[in-house]
């Protein structure tokens, strides 16, 4: 019993101690990670997009409110990659750290989850990595989203694909059972049904499969023309190492999201070549923009310089999405919660990451995702014509 | 049809081997000291790491590393056996699986920290490639961990049953008691015993690196795996891991045929607890030494 | 017993004065701690009394989250739709426990686990009910203020958390329970002396299921978003069965001293251990079994017989 009390005790003067009133010419904007846990290279990703926006945002000053300046403070905390954890981190930036604004936890589920926190105190939130419509179809009005729904990018990869493969009749999609791998697996069967395509085989796999060999075994058996899978980074070069063992070939194969990754291409070698995917953005996208980084080259450049390394697609949202918010703050002038949502939902302009503005869900609608392909090693974008880096190869395996 | 059957088949047979190298040690631990080692997944982990480091900076092939993985590994196990297992040896069930479990928790982390918790794949240049029997086509880097996971188990089989440690670890098994009558180091077979699992788990780490993509919490993935492996081919029993594994490895994917993949898993898990149910010793085990 | 019953009382009455601090953040580790405090010492009765090492904790809440934010979803009143849990877990539990309750040890400590696995891919794949993958939203409880929904959830916790205690104090000193001291003894000697083994440990896990059942439709709709892996994570399990042996298996303040220790314990890590407080955590249950075994209560049972001695 005593040693109960003592670390009672012991936990209250901590929290007095944590719970000091901030300065008050800082921009606090809560940022729940999942720091630790599986998802962690995530996590990494998206801190790493958010402080170079905070770094540059204060150097040039920090963000302009009304007349004066104020400096911009990420205030991070780790969720462990536990959804109701994410709720709870949320909830508690909001109510103990006191941000004014929010970016959501990673991915759709944890950014569903935390967004009804978002939404009981008024907070705007800026989600950078949930594409799903399901995330944003709760008729919010506190949270904005930067990647289009997963249908962007289903609809042009089927043009692209039926264009530039005449043969293509055939397509077979497995993916994994997952808020996100498995909405855009029902958006493409239903792209590719618009177009008149065969959906010969959808299967869903577990979280946590080992072996996918019977799945491909029958997939092979259906001498697909298109291959589509879904997953993380880890299934996704499972998924392409397996299909190799048993001597799958087929036209086009795409897989979704992985092949975006450094990671990916790594892990699968001379596997990689001819892989088809798409994704919110591409570095070699070219966009003038009226946001603190002004254009693609110049985010492009920033990043490599403070990293070493190019961004991909889900550092540059979270890099956006401060940028984004800045926007919205200095249209406003002020960090008045409802006048800076009123400044989201009105949004339209261009930026690196490119045209933002947002639809009535929330959710952003200008974007033209583009679609790429790894060639020798390197992801060369095929489309949109715009920024078209190359043309698509046909002849996956063999 | 048939082909696509025998494919299934042959899949099924080829992911068996590797499943039985996974709980082969596993299952020798849990027979002999009574001890489930949840520390297993992540000694096979660590094993694929060390296999993927040694591939990316020194060129060293992952079948040498396996060799090297054996002694490494034994050390470890028999240290660590000797060093804390041994004092809760004789404690109930719950205190053992909860200090392996809190060892697990501190050796994911440590994983964590040395080698950050992005995927890692080790791909092999020139790669291993396929080899076909017919129509019907098979990976040759499983057939070869499949190959190996057969030859590390004969060697045990043949410790177990050929060298007089091997006796008394089978002594022990069986009668405890009546072991140290017998003038048995109890303490000492135990730390062998555990030595040896321990080694399983660690050589089997590189060939797996082969096949999966690595990462510091893949452990209980594979530990899974293990448990139900054990249940179906009796505890104890290296010869049973073998065919709990195969059987295991058959049921898995004939299951994602006939009931989708999505249900592979769960079809696994079903069987073991029918295993349990109906025959608890196992395929291979005998009443009594549960 | 009486000895108990009041401590208990005079305990939940001075945990029931928390949310007069307003702090929203206390508010919420107390409604944590009072659910652990439900998992641990329903873990009591099948773990501690009984004597057989159960995983089925995660099985059990998961299945009562799902049933209530099912029931929900369809409408159904917050109320009920908690009851639904418990009464769905309860007869879960009483079914499993005639299947698995014959094996024993380590067999049963596996087939407890392997439940949960099965019960999650159940549910992942009856996305049309459950959502499936892509995870269950509750409806967002319609309350005056933030305040108050914080307040409701945590006296439904506590409310719960003193059924439990009252549930497991009676069984103690029932016929139940000595009758399941009886068997975590010596099953078969107990069994000989006409003691209805089968009965009491059903019994035992029955209870075991209900009330962690409800607790799980209470986080179900605390939280308002569940998932498959959420939700019949086995470190649900894993979790209660520390804070029972960290307090004092069998007990009856055991799991509760616990449950508070172990979770305050967390969010110290937690909050100034970043990167390796799973590891530090693995190093407090190690040191937890290698050097006090027999939990936190016996520590200050042995420093009180040190005192006594000239």
């Amino acid at each position: 019993m005593l040693k109960r009390t003592s670390l009672c005790a012991a936990l209250v003067a901590g929290a007095l101690a944590a719970g000091a009133v901030p300065a008050q010419d800082v921009i606090k904007i809560g940022a729940p990670l999942p720091i630790t846990g599986p998802l962690s290279p995530e996590a990494k990703k998206q801190q790493r997009g958010y402080d170079l926006w905070a770094e540059t945002a204060n150097k040039a000053g920090g963000v302009k409110v009304g007349a004066k300046r104020m400096k911009v403070e990420i205030v991070y905390v780790d969720y462990q990659s536990n959804t109701p954890r994410a709720v709870q981190s949320a909830e508690k930036l909001i109510t103990q750290d006191n941000v004014s604004f929010l970016f959501s936890p990673f991915g759709s589920g944890a950014t569903k989850a935390a967004s009804s926190v978002s939404e009981k105190y008024q907070i705007p939130t800026v989600a950078a990595t949930a594409s799903s419509s399901q995330v944003y179809d709760q008729g919010y009005k506190y949270l904005f989203g930067t990647f289009t729904p997963n249908d962007t990018l289903t609809d042009p990869l089927s043009d692209i694909v039926k264009r530039g493969s005449g043969g293509v009749k055939r397509v077979a999609i497995l993916a994994r059972n997952d808020l996100f791998p498995l909405a855009i697996a029902q958006e493409m069967e239903k792209s590719a049904k618009k177009r008149g395509l065969d959906v010969v085989y959808f299967e869903k796999y577990a979280i946590g499969t080992l072996d996918h060999a019977s799945a491909l075994s029958q997939i092979k058996a259906q001498s697909p023309h298109w291959i589509f899978a879904t997953g993380y980074t880890n299934d996704l070069i499972l998924l392409r190492k397996q299909m190799a063992d048993q001597r799958i070939e087929a036209p086009v194969v795409t897989m979704i999201a992985a092949p975006a990754y450094q990671e990916w291409i790594d892990g699968t070698g001379k596997l990689s070549q001819n892989v088809t995917s798409a994704a919110w953005w591409h570095p070699a996208v070219r966009y003038k923009g009226q946001d603190l980084f002004g254009s693609t080259e110049n985010y492009v450049r920033l990043f490599q310089a403070k990293y070493g390394a190019l961004p991909d697609y889900v550092e540059a949202s979270s890099s956006a999405a401060g940028a984004i918010l800045q926007m919205a703050i200095e249209k406003s002038g002020s960090i008045d919660r409802g006048k800076v949502r009123d400044a989201l939902a009105a949004m339209d302009a261009v930026t690196f990451w490119g045209p933002v503005k947002f639809g009535n869900t929330g959710q952003i609608t200008s974007l033209e995702p583009p679609v790429f392909q790894i060639q020798n090693g390197k992801p060369v974008v095929i489309h949109p014509r715009a920024v078209k880096q190359g043309e698509l190869q046909l002849g996956v395996g063999g | 049809m048939t082909l696509l059957y025998f494919q299934i088949l042959a899949n099924g047979l080829v992911l068996g081997g590797l499943y039985a190298c996974i709980a082969s040690g596993f299952s020798l631990v849990w027979g002999v000291l009574n001890v489930i080692n949840i520390l297993h997944g992540s000694f096979i982990v660590l094993g694929a790491y060390l296999a993927y480091f040694a591939y990316l900076k020194a060129g060293i092939h992952p079948f040498l590393s396996v060799l090297i993985a054996i002694p490494a590994f034994f050390a470890i196990g028999y240290g660590l056996q000797r060093l804390m297992i041994n004092r809760i040896i004789a404690a109930p069930v719950l205190l053992t699986l909860t200090l392996t479990f809190g060892l697990d928790l501190m050796l994911q982390n440590a994983m964590i920290l040395a080698f950050t918790a992005d995927f890692k794949k080790l791909v092999l240049d020139p790669p291993l490639g396929t080899v076909a029997l017919g129509e019907v086509v098979m990976p040759v880097d499983r057939i070869a961990a499949m190959v190996l996971a057969l030859a590390l188990t004969a060697m045990l089989y043949l410790i177990l049953s050929r060298s007089r440690i091997g006796r008394a670890i089978v002594a022990v098994r069986m009668d405890r008691e009546a072991a140290a009558l017998m003038g048995v180091n109890v303490p000492r077979i135990y730390a062998v015993t555990f030595g040896l699992g321990v080694m399983m788990a660690g050589a089997s780490g590189p060939l797996l690196a082969m096949i999966f993509p690595i990462s510091p919490l893949g452990g209980p993935a594979y530990l899974g795996k293990a448990f139900v492996i054990c249940v179906l081919g009796g505890l104890g029993s290296v010869p049973g891991a073998m065919i709990g594994g195969l059987v295991l490895g058959v049921v898995e994917s004939f299951g994602a045929l006939w009931f989708g993949p999505e249900h592979a898993i769960t079809l696994s898990f079903t069987l073991l607890i029918l295993m349990l149910l109906a025959r608890p010793q196992g395929l291979l085990g005998r009443k009594g030494y549960e | 017993m009486k000895r108990d019953a009041w401590s208990a009382v005079v305990l939940f009455a001075l945990v029931a004065l928390l949310p007069l601090s307003g702090e929203a953040y206390w508010l919420r580790l107390g409604t944590t701690v009072l659910m652990y405090g439900v998992l641990a010492m329903s873990w009591n009765f099948i773990g501690g009394m009984a004597g057989y090492p159960s995983f089925a904790v995660a099985a059990f809440f998961g299945l009562g989250a799902y049933t209530g934010a099912v029931a929900q979803k369809y409408g159904v009143a917050v109320g009920f739709a908690w009851a639904s849990a418990g009464l769905t877990a309860l007869l879960f539990a009483a079914l499993l426990g005639l299947a698995l309750l014959r094996l024993r040890g380590h067999y049963f400590a596996i087939a407890s686990l392997v439940v949960a696995e099965v019960l999650r891919e159940l549910v992942n794949s009856m996305t049309e009910l459950t959502g499936g993958g892509m995870g269950l939203n509750l409806p967002i409880p319609t309350m005056s203020s933030v305040d108050a929904q914080a307040r409701f959830f945590f006296y439904a916790m506590l409310l719960l958390a003193a059924a439990t205690f009252a549930a497991m104090l009676l069984t103690r000193y029932s016929k139940l329970g000595f009758g399941l001291r009886c068997i975590q003894q010596n099953e078969s000697a107990a069994d000989m002396l006409g003691v209805d083994t089968t009965l009491y440990k059903v019994s035992a896990f029955a209870l075991s299921g209900v009330f962690v059942g409800v607790a799980g439709a209470v986080y179900a709709s605390w939280v308002y978003y569940i998932e498959p892996p959420d939700v019949f994570d086995v470190l649900f399990s894993v979790k209660a069965i520390v804070m029972v042996l960290l307090g004092g298996a069998g007990s009856m303040f055991g799991p509760l001293v616990g449950a508070a220790a172990f979770l305050s314990l967390e969010e110290l890590v937690w909050r100034n251990y970043l990167e390796v407080h799973t590891g530090v955590l693995g190093l407090l249950i190690v040191a937890l079994v290698l050097f006090l075994p027999k939990g936190l209560l016996s520590l200050s049972q042995r420093l009180g017989q040190r005192a006594k001695m000239p």
